[in-house]
Parts: C-alpha cells; structure tokens; sequence
C-alpha cells in the first residue's frame, strides 16, 4: 500500500491518492493529499470546502450539490471546480474513500442515471 | 482508459464506405471510448443477475459460462414464444433499406453494423439459422449464420450502440421497431453476465435505496431542502413540502437526477415553486424516488421489479393519482408497459387537475400525468400569472425526447407552455424534430463518461440542428423534459455548439412564473441576473416566432 510522507507523517492511501483511513484526517493530512495530488497550496477557501465535503459526507453518505457547497461555504458558484479543477479533486483532499464508477460518473462528469 | 481527447475536427470524419469484406467476415472492431464498462459483480450484490462475472470487452476471452451457446438459444426460443412483436420483427424485414441513414449512430459512426436493418439482422441472423427450416437448411445463403463467441461480442457492442430511440421504425414501411429487437439482444447478454456497470450499477442502487443515484432518505430531503433555502433567496417565498405524507391527492415521482445534477436541481427548483403556487395537495415520496427505470435496460423483469415500488407507494399513501416529472423513459414505461405488467390500479383515480377540473382521459388507466400535460392544461386555463420577459435573455429552442415524444405523441403540450414562458422561441428544422426528433444519442443508459466518443459521435445529428438555430437565430437555451437529456446534451452541445445551454422546462416556468407575495425578483433559478425592464420593450412577442 502506498504511504506518503509528509514531514514526520505517513499516511496511507490507496493507488490513486484516496486516504485509506477516513478517520486519519485532519488539514495537515490535508496538504499532504494535496500535494500528492499535484494541488498548489491549500488555502483558507480551500479548506473550508473541503471541511464542508466532509461532514456532508458523514452526514448524508454522498456529495453534496455543488451549488450548496459553494452558498454553504459562501463562496461564489462554480467554488470547487474554481478551486479545485474538479469536484472527485475536492471529494479526494477531503479524505473521502475512492466512489464507485457510477459515482465518479455522476460527480466528476455530471452524468446521473435518470 | 485514457481521456478521450479526439476533437470535433476529428470525429466529422465519417467514413461512409463500406468495409471490403462481407458484414459477416467482419469482427466488430471493439474500441476505447465507444462502450461501457462491465459492472463489478460487488455493485450488483442486491440484485440477481445472472452470471455476473470480471471480463473485459477489449479482451479477446470474456469468461463466458460454459454454456452460454444454450442459454442464448434458450433466451431466444423463449422471447420468441412470450413477445409475438419479437417473432414478427425477426420474419418481416424486406432489407429495404428505408431505416439504414435514419439512425443517428450510424450518421455520427459511419459503420454499416449501426444501419437499423443491419443491427437487426446481426440477431436475425442467428433466428434464421436456429429457429427457421431455411436457415438451417440453405444457411449463409439463407442469410444464417453460427453462433459463436464473435456473434456475441458483435451483438453487445452494437446493441450498446442503439439508444432504443425508434426514429428507424418511424420510416419503415413495415413498422418493425428496433427497440423491441435491441431491447431482446440487451436481454440475452444481460444473461450471459455482460452487464454495463452504468446500467446495472443504478439498478442495484434503485432496488436498494429507491433511486438510480442511490440517495437515502435523508440525503433526498436535504437536497430539496437546499433548493428552497435558493428559491427564498431568489422570491422571497419560504415553501414547504411533504414528505412520505399520508392522505395527500397526488404523489408527485420524478427522475433522481433532477434531486443532484445541474441543470436537473434547476427544473426541480421549478417543481417546487409551481406546486407551492397552486398550494396543491402533493406529497415527495424518499421511498418511491425514482421515475426512471434502469431496469428497461436490463430485462424486462427487472424493469417491472424496480417499478412496483411506485404502485405500492401510492397504495400505501392512497393518493389519488400520480403526477410524473420531467421524464423521457419513464413515460413511455408508465403507458406501455405498466398495464401489462400489472393491470390498471384499481386503487386510484382517473386523474382530474384540482386546479382546473380537467379530466386526464388518456391517463385513466396508468393513472400518471405528465408534468408538461399538467402544467399546459393550467396555462391554457389561466391559471398560472406569468411574466415571459424574465427569460427574455434566452433564445430557446426545444428538443423533443424520444420516448414522450415519438414514444407518446407529447408534442404539443410543452410547446404550447414554452410559448408562453418565452417570448423567443426557435424551431429546429423539421425532420429533426417531433416524431422525427433526432435522439440525444445517451438514451437507454448509455450516458456514461468512459463512451464519449460514442455519444458525441450519436448526437451529432441533433447537435447539427442546435448548430443551425444556434447560427441563424442565436439560440442559446435547448429545452427539453427528460433527465437523461438534461444530464447528456451539455456535454453535447458543448462539444459541438458551444455558447447553448440546456434547461428544464420548468425552470423557464419557474423563471416567468409570478408567485403571489414573492419580492422583485433579480435572478433567473441559475442565479444569473434578470434581463433589464427596458430590454423587455424591444424584445417581446413579436420577436417570437416559428421557424
């Protein structure tokens, strides 16, 4: 299993980058997903959405609608792909574990299966 | 699988030459970016496929079970004696030749194998030589041939590659509909276990939490819960719906993408806002939250499994009737095959609109009424206060979806509303659309990701019409009512008509739609600001008009 290290830390994550412990989050394991994944600096902005992903996560067991992250966080629309490049970015850094393809489908690529 | 990047340069490109050797002498050439991907036999866990196993459709093996040349001869022999349409479609075909440049797939690909009366004669051809005396006397003579491994690799790449549209069947002059044959050879590979995970995958999710998506009940209510926290920040207005409620009229049932995906949340902002105005007496259901059916795709059987929740629902609440959002499959389901599958619910009523008092007659059966019907017959009767300069910043043109129109025959109801919601509305050139219509090419459960090359190449022939209005008119709003075209056209016309966006109808009934008490409003449902007041003067209706 691949392990990054960032400063003192390890982490583990799975292939592609997901932590593999949900619960070994915090911003600092953050930066290091962020850098692992080739993201320039986490800012204040990036954070938040972020820390929004995840307890949304927690909560409701899937991603939020795009435009409540952005309103929620108060930010403008468009925030995570602004910030992000692209919302499984965001879902990733926010140490969740890596979607199905159909999940992927529906939060990378805006397809639902309607 | 790498990106797919080819450009639309690229993929205009079509070469119509047919290839040097016999259709039969010529292997399907299975490629990146033009099929789904197999389902992971974990995501199916709640549903009983069968067979279901790891494969690979670039592989050359695909781990078929061991008898799979006897279950396909028995799947056939069996579809053969329970669909009468089926046998009739396999024996009829004069091989004219009047569907072969009507299918979109094949105008975008170019393949032959993608000519309606080809696709049909992979499978017909295998009929001939199993289950006819001159198939099995005169074989490749007779147009026959052997079943082996290739045949089944040919049938699921090409029978993925047809979006169960049925614009071939509108000029065949013996009415065979290719839907009926595509959705029998989807069949037999669904028993062989060559599920596409974009298709199964929401079949597993709708059987176990209600919905294609797989939203819980919890997460539902939150996602509409958003869209009213922006409708009040937009009118001012704070609804309310319910919930699972007991005792109401109507159970209003739409697809789940419109709870998630953009610019599907924007329509359901529109339902909302629509239903609060009337103050009508409707429930959501988070149990029952699925108006498509993934299982269509699958088989028959599961097609009527996944939809008895709907039924049962509305039994369990005692609503009166059902009242269906923006949909495309799901219509053509509901009239269609609903009946045979159960016969009409004899705990409901005919549908009467409680605002208007209209009797619904071609739903007392199925006991469903489309959105568009309903809201059309509210306008007509002027019921609704509306203020089309609101949408005065769009120039609209409207995609009819296959299945409510060509399916069902919905062609002039969301007209009639877009008319009056819009002061610049656009047709499309005429055999594009209407019984006509070109489909989006990501019907039928192919709007997945990994095929784009599939699908941009599919919706060609649409995306050329936008192209037209978009060039000639300056469209720049395709509208349509079904989920599956909501989610897939953006994409499309972003490829190939850049500049369009796609919309519910409701969200433009939502947008001209004058709400008792609300504040001036600003925004559009997108959040985009209002056209200016003096702008209204200089459009207007006589800027609208029929193309």
């Amino acid at each position: 299993m691949p392990v990054i290290e960032y400063g003192s830390m390890k982490i583990n994550v799975d292939d592609e980058g997901f932590l593999v412990n949900f619960n070994e989050w915090n911003e600092t394991v953050a930066c290091a997903l962020a850098e692992n994944a080739g993201v320039e600096e986490l800012t204040k902005e990036r954070i938040e959405i972020l820390k929004f992903i995840r307890e949304y996560y927690k909560q409701f067991n899937y991603f939020p609608i795009l435009n409540a992250v952005c309103k929620s966080v108060h930010q403008p629309k468009n925030c995570v792909n602004e910030q992000f490049f692209d919302p499984l970015t965001a879902w990733k850094l926010a140490g969740l574990p890596k979607p199905d393809e159909i999940l992927i489908n529906i939060i990378e690529y805006g397809q639902t299966p309607t | 699988m790498g990106k797919f990047i080819k450009k639309p340069n690229d993929l205009m490109q079509i070469d119509y030459k047919s290839p040097q050797t016999d259709w039969m002498d010529t292997p399907a050439d299975i490629r990146e970016h033009m099929y789904l991907h197999p389902t992971k036999a974990k995501e199916l866990g709640a549903v009983d496929f069968p067979n279901i196993h790891e494969w690979k459709p670039a592989d050359k093996n695909w781990n078929l079970p061991e008898n799979w040349k006897e279950i396909v001869l028995n799947g056939i022999k069996e579809r053969l004696q329970k669909y009468r349409s089926f046998h009739v479609f396999m024996d009829i075909c004069v091989r004219c030749g009047a569907c072969a440049d009507k299918c979109h797939f094949y105008l975008g690909t170019g393949d032959p194998k993608n000519m309606p009366v080809l696709r049909a004669e992979l499978l017909r051809s295998v009929y001939r030589k199993y289950f006819t005396t001159g198939g099995k006397i005169f074989g490749k003579a007779a147009g026959a041939r052997e079943l082996t491994d290739d045949v089944i690799r040919e049938l699921w790449f090409y029978y993925y590659q047809c979006t169960e549209c049925r614009r071939c069947s509108v000029f065949c002059p013996y009415g065979i509909d290719q839907a009926e044959i595509t959705i029998i050879g989807r069949e037999l590979t669904n028993l062989l276990g060559l599920q596409p995970g974009w298709i199964g995958g929401p079949v597993a999710n709708c059987f176990m939490k209600g919905n294609h998506l797989g939203l819980e009940p919890h997460t539902i209510k939150s996602n509409i819960e958003f869209m009213l926290d922006d409708i009040e920040t937009i009118t001012g207005i704070k609804i309310e719906p319910t919930f699972n409620r007991k005792g109401a009229e109507i159970l209003f049932i739409t697809p789940s993408g419109d709870l998630f995906g953009m610019p599907g949340v924007y329509t359901a902002m529109g339902y909302l806002m629509l239903f609060h105005e009337l103050g009508l007496d409707y429930t959501w259901s988070t149990y029952a939250s699925e108006g498509g059916n993934f299982g269509f795709f699958t088989s028959n059987e599961m097609a009527k499994r996944l939809y008895s929740k709907i039924y049962s629902e509305a039994k369990r609440l005692g609503v009166k009737w059902i009242l269906g959002g923006e949909c495309g499959h799901m219509w053509r389901l509901w009239h269609q095959y609903q009946n045979t599958w159960w016969g009409p619910p004899d705990f409901m009523e005919a549908p009467v609109s409680p605002i208007t008092g209209t009797r619904f007659e071609h739903a007392s059966s199925a006991k469903v009424v489309h959105i568009a019907e309903f809201t059309a017959d509210l306008i007509k009767h002027g019921r609704l206060k509306l203020d089309p300069s609101r949408n005065d910043h769009l120039k609209v043109t409207w995609h009819d979806s296959c299945n409510t129109s060509r399916g069902m025959g919905i062609f002039e109801e969301p007209r009639y509303a877009l008319k009056n919601v819009c002061n610049h509305f656009y047709e499309m050139p005429e055999n594009t659309i209407r019984e006509k219509t070109f489909c989006c090419g990501s019907g039928s459960g192919i709007n997945a990701s990994e095929n784009m090359e599939l699908r941009m190449r599919g919706g060609l022939p649409r995306a050329n019409a936008v192209k037209h209005v978009h060039d000639i008119h300056g469209v720049n709003t395709l509208a349509n009512m079904c989920a599956i075209d909501r989610a897939s056209l953006q994409p499309l016309v972003d490829y190939w008509v850049p500049g369009v966006q796609v919309a519910g109808l409701h969200e433009l009934v939502a947008n001209a739609l004058v709400m008792k008490g609300e504040k001036e409003r600003t925004t559009d449902l997108r959040g985009e600001p209002l056209p200016q007041k003096s702008a209204q003067k200089s459009g207007g209706k006589e800027d609208a008009k029929d193309v």
